[in-house]
């Protein structure tokens, strides 16, 4: 009797592993968190409250990141200009490319701690992690696609209304829906890795050059490139042009002329890998944006007050060193993270 | 005898004409205690009217604005929130999740049904026109608010309050954009419209009387009021600023309050 109580556990327990086994869906991974918080990183923007990450909602949103459906003509996706080895920036694009070959007025920015942005886009003109992918999605020289028909194509895809019941228990296919699963994809994309971060955590130290380089950075870029984020997610204009006709920044949302020619500070972290720089890409390397704030800032009437005393004073010397330290930002697991990886 | 028949058809049709004027009135009720009455469904009707003709969205009519100008509309859309019925003592009830997209093109959105309003006898209803801050801000909506209307700005988030779109002949380029919006700042496009519907009173008894509100909107007064706004002057406005705020001081009031059907069931 014991014998055979035990032979039918054993078989049930069998089937149940069989059974389990023909489910296609991988389990959730339960070795790392989709999202944390690092160590040191600020509190979050708060904007995950109503929308917690979970293994399926950041399973749909990285199969619609990677899906071009989201454009018109389906040959866009989000990473076609955010690609994982750039930091999920478009390298070497100086601007955004759209269908049929258009061309958009920014560079396409890198994504990562997103969670700790409030507001999105070069000019801060987004102001929800959930409302920011509507914007590629609609605009006529980036994917031209109506939200409306979007959610139609993923109506009537074979797959997607089981992946949404599956992310949100219910597969009735939402705008809020789709962005929420989007916005948890874009969230996980947390870079605290980098060489840098560990010789905070007290894993690694710099070389001579890269300390020399940090105590640079330290006294010339920090208050805009504000640490551990690398970014005060400010507005700010750092003396690039004289006149703002043709990109007006932040103005274009506040309309506020004292906001003309400013942009939101990016961050420097991964900056080495997600080339070119400033909001329309004009400068391809660190060396040339180094050499922008030694000998090429602009003074307008909007230029930020820690650059309207001039060009800062910095040595050839002293910039291999900044480029040194710079490049202890890059994030290797992160630019590597199979989790983010589109196959 | 035939003068007597006819006093009696005199007295019976006076009665009824009487009565009828009563349907806003309660029945007395039999007993002393006070009247009690059901919760149940308001229906707020929106007519969109250009001044003394009923709207027509498909641009085959043209119509004359304050500044003289010859426009037609092809597409009239506005958002309804916020909406507070008046109580017969002058308290307010606030209609939980109350947000109505209008679009002149939609039959199906000119009622906005406003669900288990308390029973009682109202006089007013309150609304807003555009979306209050708080849903501006909060990331993606559903329901009304869906930004896949074709009501959300994504550029600077935000929605569109109100759009007015159609032909003219004022424009050099032959048609006219009016998309209006802000959510906050001194150009904000949300305006408070309040309706008094004296000496009518909407009695809510739920499953025992309908209570349908009609409203009208009158397109014509986008144009004027305290503000004209010329087509040839300015064609497009689709971003918050001062132009955009003087059309919201004039869609300020565009409604009015028509007429009630509160018959008993």
């Amino acid at each position: 009797m014991k014998v055979n109580l035990k032979y039918k556990l054993l078989l049930l327990l069998s089937m149940v592993v069989i059974v389990h086994s023909c489910v296609p869906d991988v389990d959730p991974p339960v070795t790392q968190p989709l999202f944390y918080q690092p160590e040191g990183f600020p509190a979050t923007s708060g904007q995950l409250a109503n929308n917690p990450v979970t293994y399926y909602g950041f399973s749909l949103g990285k199969k619609l990141f990677y899906d071009p459906i989201l454009s018109l003509d389906s040959t866009i996706s989000c990473g076609s200009c955010h690609q994982q080895f750039a930091a999920f920036a478009h390298l070497d694009h100086k601007l955004s490319h759209g269908i049929n070959d258009l061309e958009g007025t920014r560079n396409a920015p890198p994504l990562f701690n997103l969670a700790w942005h409030s507001n999105f886009f070069w000019d801060g003109g987004s102001n929800h992690i959930e409302v920011q992918p509507i914007a590629p999605i609609t605009n006529p020289v980036e994917m031209d696609e109506s939200v409306a028909n979007v959610i139609f194509k993923l109506k009537r895809s074979s797959y997607y209304p089981a992946m949404f019941k599956k992310a949100f228990g219910s597969d009735s296919i939402t705008t809020q829906a789709m962005t929420r699963a989007l916005a948890q994809f874009m969230s996980s994309l947390i870079s605290a890795n980098s060489k840098y971060d560990k010789v905070k955590a007290g894993s690694a130290t710099f070389t001579v050059d890269e300390q020399n380089g940090y105590m640079l950075f330290k006294s010339k870029c920090e208050s805009c490139h504000k640490e551990p984020l690398m970014t005060d997610l400010s507005y700010r204009n750092n003396g690039l042009d004289l006149h703002f006709a043709a990109d007006p920044g932040r103005a274009r949302i506040t309309l506020q002329p004292s906001d003309s020619g400013k942009f939101k500070v990016p961050s420097l972290r991964n900056i080495a890998v997600s080339y070119p720089y400033m909001h329309d890409g004009r400068l391809n390397s660190l060396s040339k944006v180094i050499d922008h704030y030694r000998s090429g800032v602009i003074q307008s009437s909007t230029i930020d007050p820690l650059l309207s005393g001039g060009n800062m004073s910095i040595t050839d010397a002293e910039k291999q060193q900044l480029i040194l330290f710079l490049n202890t930002l890059t994030d290797p697991t992160f630019l590597n993270d199979k989790r983010f990886s589109e196959k | 005898m035939k003068n007597k028949l006819y006093s009696l058809f005199m007295i019976a049709f006076v009665a009824i004409a009487v009565s009828s004027c009563n349907d806003d009135e309660t029945t007395p009720s039999t007993n002393n205690g006070p009247t009690t009455y059901n919760s149940g469904d308001v229906e707020l009707n929106f007519e969109n009217i250009a001044g003394s003709v009923f709207l027509d969205p498909t641009g085959a009519t043209n119509y004359v604005n304050a500044s003289g100008e010859t426009f037609s509309v092809t597409n009239f859309r506005y958002y309804i929130s916020n909406v507070k019925l008046i109580k017969e003592d002058g308290s307010k009830y606030e209609v939980p999740n109350s947000y109505f997209l209008i679009n002149a093109n939609d039959t199906n959105s000119l009622l906005a049904e406003l669900t288990d309003i308390p029973g009682g006898k109202y006089t007013g209803v309150e609304y807003m026109i555009g979306v209050d801050s708080a849903r501006n801000v909060s990331g993606a909506q559903t329901g009304a608010l869906d930004p896949a209307n074709g009501m959300f700005w994504s550029w600077s988030s935000g929605y569109i309050f109100m759009k007015l779109e159609g032909q003219s002949s004022a424009s050099s380029n032959n048609s006219f954009v009016y998309h209006i919006g802000g959510y906050s700042g001194v150009n904000r496009g949300q305006r408070t419209v309040s309706l008094d519907f004296t000496p009518s009173v909407v009695i809510v008894d739920g499953g025992k009387r309908e209570a349908e509100i009609h409203i009208t909107t009158d397109v014509l007064e986008i144009f004027k009021n305290p503000n004209n706004i010329s087509i040839a002057t300015q064609s497009t406005i689709m971003s918050v600023g001062a132009a955009s705020s003087n059309i919201a001081t004039n869609y300020a009031d565009m409604f009015s309050f028509d007429h009630i059907h509160n018959d008993p069931l």
